[in-house]
Parts: C-alpha cells; structure tokens; sequence
C-alpha cells in the first residue's frame, strides 16, 4: 500500500507541477458559468439559473468533456513511463505490476477529480447563493455521476495506456475511444437494432435518438416548464425503452442519471450499479492481466 | 545449503529470436561476478528476467532456494546501461520517490548521495546532469537500503578515469559489506580488479563459468580479457566446426 500511495503522490505532483490541475479547475469553473449563465438561451433566458436548470445545461458539456480530460490523462500514464524507461526502475524495485497500475490510475484519478470537485463546488456556491436555491440534489447528482464518468474513462485510457506501445498510438486509440463513445455509439445501437429487429426498428430508433442526443436538452428544459406534460411524457417513455442500450455506454448512463425527475427518467439501480462496476473493473482488469504479460 | 542465487535452465525468446539459451548459473552470497559477452549476447535478458522486466520462458530463477518474487526485489539494487529518470525533477525528488518505493527514509539517500558526490548539487534538475552525474545518481539510487544483490548493466560506460575509480572503490566496499554484486560489462579492465567470478554469455548460451582463479588457472592466461577472448574463439571455432561437419 505504501508503494502505491507514493506512486500516488507523485503522479498528482507531477499534473500539479505542469499545470493540468489548475488548468483543468479553470475550464471547469469557466464552463460551469457560462453554461448556468447561458444555458438558457434555447429558451430565451439569461441570466444565472438555479441548480436543476445548471444541471440541464451542463449534462452536454460534461459528457462530453470528462471523458476527453479523462482519456487525454489516462492513456498516457503508462506508456510514457515505458517509452521513457523510468517504468522499468520502478518494477526492478519491487513494485508489483498490478501495485504499478494501481498507483497510477489513483494518481490519474485524483488529477481528474481535484479539479473537478473544487470547479463544481466553487460553481455550485456561486450559484445558491446567486440563485437563492437550496435544491442541490441534481448538482450533487451531477457531481457524482460526472465523476463516476471520469473515473471509469480514466480506467479505460490506462487500458490503452498498457495496450500500445507509443504514446501517439495510445493518443491515437484515445481519441478513436472517445468518438466512439460520445458519437458513434448511438448510431452504431441504431444500427443494430434495424438488422436484428427491423419491425420495430423505427421505434426504437426514436427512442435512442431521443434520449442521447445533443438536441433533446431543449425538450429538457420544455419538461421543467409544465407547459408541455406531454413531451415529458414522451421522453420517459422513450428512455424506459431504451434503458438496457444506455447501460452498454457509460456516457449514455452518465445522461440518463442527470435528467431530471419530471421527465421520470429511471435507470433501474441493479442496471446502473453493474454498468458502473463493469465499466471500472473490466477495462482496470484487463490492463492488470495484460500489463503482468508485457516485456519492459 | 543451496546457492544464494541460481539459474536454472532459463531460456527467453523475443518472438523467433533466441535470446537464452537453457542457462544455469549459481551465485553464491558475496560473490562480485563479471558477465561478459558481446552486443546481444543476452546479458540484459539475463538481468532482465531476474528483475521481473521480462518474462522468462523456460526455466526458473531461485533465490535462496525458492522462486523469486517481487517481494525479494526490494532488496536488490539496480543500475540500468542507460539511465532514465524524471529529468524535470531535481536529484533529490527522483532520489527520493524511487528510495520511497524501497522503504528507505531520506537519510538513507542524503548518505548514498554524499557517497557519489551528488548531494552539493541534489537540487539540481536531472535535466541538467552530464552523463557521468546521471550515472552516479543511479548508482546512488540502487545503493539505498543497502541491497543484498546489485545488478549492474554496463556501469563502466562513458566514465572518466576518476569517476572510473570512485565506482570501482563504492563497488569495493560494497562486496566488502557483503552484498553480491552481478556486473555485466564490455570494459573487461574495470571489472577485472573486483571479479571473484566470471560467466561468458555467447548468442545467448552460457558458455564458462566458474571462479576467476580457476578460470585463469585452465586457460593459463593472467588477464580476464585473454581469457574472454580465447573463451570467444573457441566457441566460434566449434559453431564453424558444427556448420561444415
């Protein structure tokens, strides 16, 4: 254990010290108010918003962004230490393989999640006391889920990480990883759905497009404003439908956590629970077993 | 009682490439034995799968008579041929993670740094280390703890004749402590003064090995450099011998 904390501790200085912490608080504090400022804006709004509204806003942008942060941190953290040869005096030293990874992948963990906690907590004091909300349950939801994101993409670069053998092959497999996740993931579902069941495959189209994609935040916030029962009707049950596929991405999980309880979104907790556990043992799993196989 | 570190028909290929051949050595506690051979011989193999860097074919490699695991590295020490640290770090951050990693407090690295010379400039950043400091931080490095093996790959390499005959008194006193130390090496001059024992790597198969004095004895050569080459010839005289035949 002591091993690994000092692995730790010196991953996290290391982002510290060339500047990806402060940098990575910054964006986040940047985004989190333009987007609570501006999220608005599709329905003609201005103005700092309370917290479910916030949450609304920022579900694109942090599924979009955590997972690239957490990628662009975890692919590089073992590749770099081979190219480099520095990897190989650590192993001689009689860190175990597995104490190795582990070390790092806290160590990516604790980049990602600093800046991003301290980023959501200082947004999320702005705004309470700005907006005079106390409702701080979706923020908070957000703010767990957002991380749980991160981690399990942190978890995935490190796969990656241990899986190439450059650094711009694992960059390379990063950004492949990321477009697959937060873009083609959602047509590539469709698709299967038309060749294995095309008689209801317009249906389920619908529903996967719906509940997953970029324009459906303005039938989000329609949903909040009670003018319109019927859209938040539709999206819940479109979302029912399509529980099972959200459970394969975790991006896709990540959003049907955070919509908000008027659209009676419901990822069952069994689903939510395994995807989650999968989506972080499988990836760290599989780096562990092929990391103890891999030549230094 | 066993050897403190044995062999045992290890064997190691990169794909359809040889590297080791069934190679079986002992090494006894507080034994300095020199491992020589040419480029790709498989000396770093060697190392290699003694340290756990790479994963052994064949064969099984025992310490104290019983497997060896990661748990026994942490009292190895070890010097790569090129060393590579963190070089936006200063001396004594990369001197301290990798002391850490080995349980060593930082008294420990203020002695092995004093000991190489390297504690006046340890917060230098590596970066700005000549090749012979970079060297001596290594050895620093490997030194902490006060480790019962020390596995130096080509330790000799780009130093100068002074920074030569510091490494070869810390090397000294470390046999003299008791630790066993395996050198592999092409200066076979430096290593000659220190030798108690010597193993010949060719194309991967261990081809002498055994006591410096007996060595010299059968081959009634006085320097170990003689013996390495007349080691050589005859091997290669056998391989020609076993192509034409």
């Amino acid at each position: 254990m002591r091993q690994v904390l000092v692995i730790v501790g010196k991953e996290f200085g290391d982002r510290l010290r060339s500047g990806w912490v402060i940098a990575c608080a910054l964006v986040w504090l940047g985004a989190i108010a333009l987007t609570s400022l501006f999220g608005l804006v599709q329905i003609g709004r201005i103005g700092i918003q309370g917290y479910d509204r916030t949450v609304a806003s920022l579900l694109n942008l942090v599924q979009y962004l955590v997972p690239l942060l957490a990628l662009l941190l975890g692919h590089d953290l073992l590749v770099s230490e081979r190219e480099e040869r520095t990897l190989a005096l650590i192993i001689a030293g009689g860190v175990t393989r597995a104490r190795a990874l582990l070390g790092k992948f806290l160590g990516g963990c604790l980049a990602l999640a600093f800046p991003l906690v301290l980023g959501l907590l200082i947004a999320g004091t702005i705004i309470g006391l700005s907006a005079k909300d106390k409702a701080v349950g979706p923020f908070l939801t957000m703010a767990f889920s957002g991380l749980g994101l991160g981690l399990i993409f942190v978890g995935v670069g490190s796969l990656l990480s241990v899986f190439c053998r450059t650094r711009v092959q694992a960059l390379v497999c990063a950004l492949l990883a990321w477009c697959i996740v937060v873009f083609a993931f959602d047509l590539i579902a469709m698709g299967t759905v038309v060749i294995v069941d095309s008689t209801r495959a317009a249906r389920e189209i619908e529903a996967a497009t719906d509940a997953t994609h970029v324009t459906s935040i303005a039938e989000t916030h329609n949903a909040f404003e009670g003018a319109d029962d019927s859209a938040a009707r539709i999206v819940a049950e479109r979302s029912r439908r399509v529980a099972a596929w959200l459970a394969i991405n975790p991006v896709d999980l990540f959003r049907a956590v955070n919509l908000p309880k008027s659209t009676n979104v419901a990822v069952p907790p069994w689903l939510l629970v395994s995807s989650v556990v999968l989506w972080l043992g499988g990836p760290l799993g599989m780096a562990v077993w092929k990391f103890r196989r891999t030549d230094l | 009682m066993g050897a403190f570190l044995q062999f045992k028909s290890l064997a190691k290929n990169y794909g359809r490439v040889v590297a080791l051949r069934g190679v079986d050595l002992s090494v006894e506690r507080g034994q300095v034995l020199a491992l020589l051979g040419p480029n790709g011989a498989g000396k770093s193999t060697l190392f290699g799968c003694l340290l756990g860097l790479l994963r052994q074919g064949r064969g099984e490699i025992l310490l104290d008579g019983s497997c060896i695991a990661d748990s026994h590295r942490l009292h190895f020490g070890y010097l790569p041929e090129r060393i590579a640290l963190y070089p936006q770090r200063s001396v004594w951050e990369n001197g301290l993670f990798f002391a850490r990693l080995k349980n060593c407090a930082p008294t420990e690295l203020e002695r092995q740094l004093k000991r190489v010379g390297l504690y006046a400039v340890a917060d230098r950043p590596v970066r700005q280390l000549s090749k012979g400091m970079l060297q001596r931080l290594g050895l620093a490095i490997s030194l902490c703890g006060e480790p019962e093996l020390l596995v130096l790959d080509e330790p000799f390499n780009g130093l100068d004749p002074a920074l030569l005959d510091g490494l070869q008194q810390i090397l000294r006193d470390e046999s003299e402590r008791g630790a066993t130390l395996l050198v592999s090496t092409h200066t076979i001059s430096a290593i000659e003064p220190l030798a108690t024992h010597v193993a010949i790597l060719l194309e991967g198969e261990l081809v002498e090995s055994g006591a410096l004095d007996q060595l010299r004895a059968a081959h009634k050569n006085t320097s170990l450099e003689a013996i390495y080459h007349c080691v050589a010839r005859e091997k290669s005289a056998a391989a020609k011998e076993q192509v034409f035949a």
